[in-house]
């Protein structure tokens, strides 16, 4: 068991996914192992909302299970998964039917981040800093869905441009544009912030 | 002073470290010489630090990564449950009516719904080729396994918090928790008796 769980970690994800095929369920135990992480933060980014994140991420694997039996190594699996999130991201804010830009006000903020982890650490620049990021994120959410959507992915969630491409079945010159948009976009809403020292 | 004719989008990538190996050399001799680019990148690269740093204060609560496993599987045993239900509710025939339509015929309808039920029973019950679904045995073994882990994993955090952090507020949190977990449990004693132990000051590692 616990040499099992080693070996686990060594292969990669294609094998794990080869071997449930296969019938071997802890398989799937260790691809959440590995994506839950990344998966929920990728998700928390795009609908910020803690509980809404928890809840797409749960339905995200439980989708990934249900196809995994079906599913034939074109593209790398962790691309197949963010694919999975992303559509339900859309899904999300097209039933939502608002912009994240609207939930951020009443975003509630999880106990980690209202713990002082210095204990010499100023409050009032805590503060400071929590509103600097809030200004930055509304930012970022005022870009075009997809504009986001290749921001987010290929800046935070460390995918290739070409993964990105497919992961939202675009070419990969489209996923370029929308990045170089998206980037002057934010120059744009930052820069007299910046400049007003306002952030 | 004139826009550089470079492209933007190449100061763009450069400032995101997107740029092609083939041109960058190429392009940072060029940025040398022009302070349009030079001041672009300057500019991308400030946009894109104050954005990582936002985005990194966003993080996930380790406590909501803990029970994902568990959930996906409950939410597999559900879903398990629901296509069986209507499985069930589908092949069942509407009698009523039909006895009204064909009260004459009652004796043969008997027969035919009876052939009809058992057909369909055998059809009910055989598995389905289309999809790897766990059967609801085996997920509730799952969410039972991930159920003893968590009641574990709390237990030793609330001793962990205790101990070495003296965190009261946080090992009475950890012990609620691992409750949660333990309801039909005998470890639903065992996390009151520590609650007890921690309200009475007498808290000791088992």
């Amino acid at each position: 068991m616990f040499i099992a769980g080693i070996m686990d970690k060594l292969i990669d994800d294609e094998m794990l996914v080869a071997q449930f095929q296969s019938g071997r369920q802890n398989a799937f135990d260790e691809l959440m192992k590995r994506y839950k992480a990344k998966i929920f933060s990728y998700l928390l980014r795009s609908v910020r909302n803690y509980e809404d994140a928890e809840d797409i991420t749960i339905e995200v694997f439980f989708k990934a299970y249900r196809a995994l039996d079906n599913w034939q190594p074109k593209a790398k699996f962790s691309t197949w998964l963010y694919k999975i999130a992303s559509n339900l991201a859309i899904d999300y804010h097209r039933t939502k039917g608002r912009h994240p830009v609207y939930a951020l006000e009443d975003m509630e903020i999880p106990e980690a981040n209202l713990v002082a982890t210095d204990l010499h650490s100023d409050p009032v620049q805590q503060v400071e800093e929590q509103e600097r990021g809030r200004i930055i994120r509304e930012a970022v959410d005022q870009l075009s869905p997809k504009q986001k959507a290749v921001f987010m992915l290929s800046r935070y969630e460390g995918l290739q441009l070409k993964e990105v491409a497919e992961t939202l079945d675009m070419a990969e010159g489209t996923v370029k544009i929308h990045l170089h948009r998206a980037v002057k976009r934010l120059q744009t809403l930052l820069r007299p912030l910046w400049e007003n020292n306002e952030i | 002073m004139p826009k550089c004719i470079k492209s933007e989008g190449q100061a763009v990538d450069y400032a995101s470290k997107l740029l092609p190996p083939e041109e960058e050399e190429p392009f940072e001799v060029h940025l040398k010489g022009c302070p349009d680019c030079t001041e672009a990148v300057q500019s991308f690269r400030a946009v894109l630090q104050l954005t990582d740093t936002a985005q990194a204060e966003l993080r996930v609560p380790e406590l909501a990564l803990q029970d994902i496993e568990m959930n996906v599987y409950k939410r597999l045993a559900a879903a398990h449950e629901r296509t069986l239900l209507s499985r069930v509710r589908a092949s069942i025939p509407n009698f009523g009516s039909f006895f009204r339509w064909y009260r004459t015929a009652a004796a043969s309808t008997v027969v035919i719904a009876l052939i009809t039920i058992a057909l369909l029973w055998g059809e009910l019950f055989s598995p389905e080729p289309e999809q790897l679904l766990p059967d609801t045995q085996s997920a509730v073994a799952r969410i039972e396994q991930y159920r003893q882990q968590d009641i574990q994993r709390n237990l030793e955090e609330a001793f962990i918090t205790h101990h070495l952090r003296n965190d009261a507020w946080e090992t009475e949190s950890r012990l609620h928790r691992m409750k949660e977990h333990a309801h039909g449990t005998n470890w639903l004693k065992v996390a009151d008796a520590h609650l007890q132990n921690l309200q009475s000051g007498t808290l000791n590692t088992p």
